[in-house]
């Protein structure tokens, strides 16, 4: 049986608190399951959030939270961009790529049907843009039929290195529909140099040759550079170069380089301090685009249902959110 | 634009810190302004007012009583909170205990919060009296914590809940609210029942005297009356103070708390 003072207690400790304050209270003598039970009964019933029961001591934060996902940017909503890993494998053996893509990883393909019922499912869990990414999805013999599964139901982004614009890829491209398709290129740089050094020699030359080539084609091309942080106030020379480009403004995206996958150095990107972008791959649903190789990121390996998906990744956000200001709260250093 | 209202009431939980900043905001940038000031008792607040310290006063019913006393009636009553016009007393004791009444209560021990609460100290007395076998054919059990605040932190009704779970008395009288807080009979089942509910009653009201004219009071109770519990900036102070909405006051509700104080000769001030 529930010790029946510790609901008394409950009222009088978080009755002595202001608002969003926390509290801790022993729950007393009884079976854990119970104790924890009657506390979280008793706070969904008044309006305060149970933040942990532990050992039989329950935190309670007076009031209810604001919900994080509520106090989110309606843009930065997990779910409401959709990111897929059509494969792993690649051209290219960039060393500080963060999915580990190389000519040597394994495709790990998508596939069409997943990318199709994926596609399909995202329109009814509210989800208002693909982005399709690798590896480098041109290698896939069936782009052309990936990209069309996604543009006919939602706008699509199409992440790409730019350097296979040839032949039957050429073509494929050709099929694409350009009023639904954005290509993203990376690029790092205004000179070979740099870019050359961590994608390899030649890169440069034939990424620029691609992102004319799409625009020749008629698409509407986004470029996006990965810079270490030392490198990112020395922006200007290639701004300029994209704009000579014909790349629009709103479509120069400079990123800090990660420490992720193969990269040796860069930001610490965690789960906490990450806002998730819904990430699938073959191998399951994952926090971010950052970490789709990363165990730690892993959220579940269930693909289906997508709602499903969205649903934990922002179950699990409002979670850490929760976690994090709980801490702050406890750790004040004056 | 005239001085802010200044507005009295009693500091029970650090809580009261926020609504008030909240209300304060809320009336920021109006032709209505107001501040705060926070008082340790009860009493000390109703001095302020009758001084002119404070133009407004966030009265318990038994501070409203008081007022009433020390200003020969001169004091007005400005609004209210919804629930405040239906608070109630409730008597509980342990579940099974086959007390199914006031009269069941004769020769018990009935726990009361503290002697200034007038939900759980006079009221309960009177309702015995009233309604019951009399206050003087039950023993009671007073718990005397946190005088002064006239029962709003509610630890001695709490404290009066654990004497019955201890032992220490049969029953014990409540605010209603109180039994709200604890999840009536459903939270803690096989703990308490509640055998009798009082007839509702007034409890808190905003409190202004003649010198304070409605010229001042009368924008300012016009923006309160607009507080909107389907307004999400409005809403979060309505919670914290447990209302959906103010309203005019009710001053019948308080008939039975004048007539109490005067049967228990309870003085005007302390």
């Amino acid at each position: 049986m529930v010790n029946h003072g510790m609901i008394l207690d409950l009222v009088e400790h978080v009755g002595a608190v202001a608002r969003h304050g926390m509290v801790s209270v022993p729950l007393g003598e009884g079976d854990p399951d119970e104790l924890r039970a009657a506390a979280a009964a008793w706070c969904a019933r008044t309006g305060n959030d149970l933040v942990e029961v532990q050992g039989n001591v329950a935190t309670v934060r007076r009031g209810r939270s604001p919900n994080p996902l509520g106090e989110l940017d309606p843009d930065l909503l997990p779910g409401t961009r959709l990111w897929m890993y059509t494969n792993f494998d690649c051209n290219l053996a960039c060393d500080y790529c963060c999915a580990r893509s190389s000519p040597q990883a394994a495709r790990r393909a998508l596939g069409l049907d997943r990318v199709r019922q994926l596609a399909t499912e995202a329109v009814d869990a509210g989800v208002s843009e693909l982005i399709l990414t690798g590896g480098e999805p041109f290698l896939l013999p069936d782009i052309d039929e990936l990209v069309a599964a996604c543009t006919a139901v939602l706008p699509t982004t199409l992440l790409t290195n730019g350097m296979l614009f040839r032949g039957r890829r050429l073509d494929a491209l050709r099929r694409m529909d350009r009023s639904r398709l954005a290509l993203q290129i990376s690029l790092d740089s205004a000179t070979s140099q740099l870019h050359d050094e961590h994608r390899g020699r030649g890169s440069w030359a034939r990424a620029v040759a691609g992102i004319r080539t799409a625009h020749d084609e008629g698409f509407r091309v986004r470029v996006a550079a990965t810079l270490p942080y030392e490198q990112s106030a020395e922006l200007a020379p290639f701004h300029a170069f994209l704009d000579s480009l014909g790349i629009a403004p709103r479509d120069q995206v400079i990123r800090a380089l990660a420490h992720r996958g193969a990269a040796d150095a860069g930001i610490e990107l965690t789960v906490e301090s990450l806002i998730p972008e819904v990430t699938i791959t073959a191998d399951g649903v994952y926090w971010h685009p950052v970490s789709a190789d990363d165990d730690d990121q892993l959220v579940t390996r269930d693909i289906f249902p997508l709602q499903e998906a969205i649903t934990e990744v922002r179950r699990r956000f409002t979670e850490v959110r929760a976690r994090a200001t709980a801490a702050a709260q406890w750790f004040p250093c004056a | 634009m005239s001085e802010p209202l200044m507005v009295g009431a009693v500091a029970y939980t650090p809580n009261v810190v926020t609504i008030w900043e909240g209300m304060r905001d809320y009336f920021a940038g109006t032709s209505s302004e107001m501040d705060f000031v926070l008082f340790s008792n009860y009493g000390r607040q109703v001095d302020a007012l009758i001084d002119g310290t404070i133009d407004v006063a966030w009265n318990t019913n038994l501070a409203w009583v008081r007022t009433v006393a020390q200003t020969d009636g001169a004091c007005r009553a400005l609004a209210m909170r919804d629930t405040d016009t239906v608070f109630q007393t409730v008597f509980v004791a342990r579940a099974g205990s086959n007390i199914t009444g006031l009269d069941g209560l004769r020769d018990r021990r009935l726990a009361l919060g503290s002697q200034d609460s007038a939900q759980a100290a006079i009221l309960p007395v009177y309702f015995l009296d009233h309604a019951g076998p009399g206050a003087d054919s039950v023993e009671l059990v007073r718990l005397n914590s946190d005088v002064g605040k006239h029962g709003d932190t509610g630890r001695s009704e709490l404290d009066a809940l654990r004497a019955v779970l201890d032992e220490r008395a049969d029953a014990a009288a409540i605010g209603v609210n109180t039994w709200e807080s604890i999840g009536r009979e459903e939270l803690m089942p096989g703990a308490f029942e509640a055998f009798w509910e009082s007839p509702a009653y007034s409890h808190c009201n905003f409190t202004a005297l003649p010198d304070v004219p409605a010229e001042r009071t009368q924008p300012w109770l016009d923006l309160l009356f607009a507080m909107d519990w389907d307004n999400p900036e409005h809403r979060p102070i309505l919670e914290m103070e447990g209302l959906r909405r103010w309203v005019p006051p009710q001053l019948d509700g308080y008939a039975s708390l004048f007539e109490a104080v005067r049967e228990q000769r309870i003085p005007a001030r302390w």
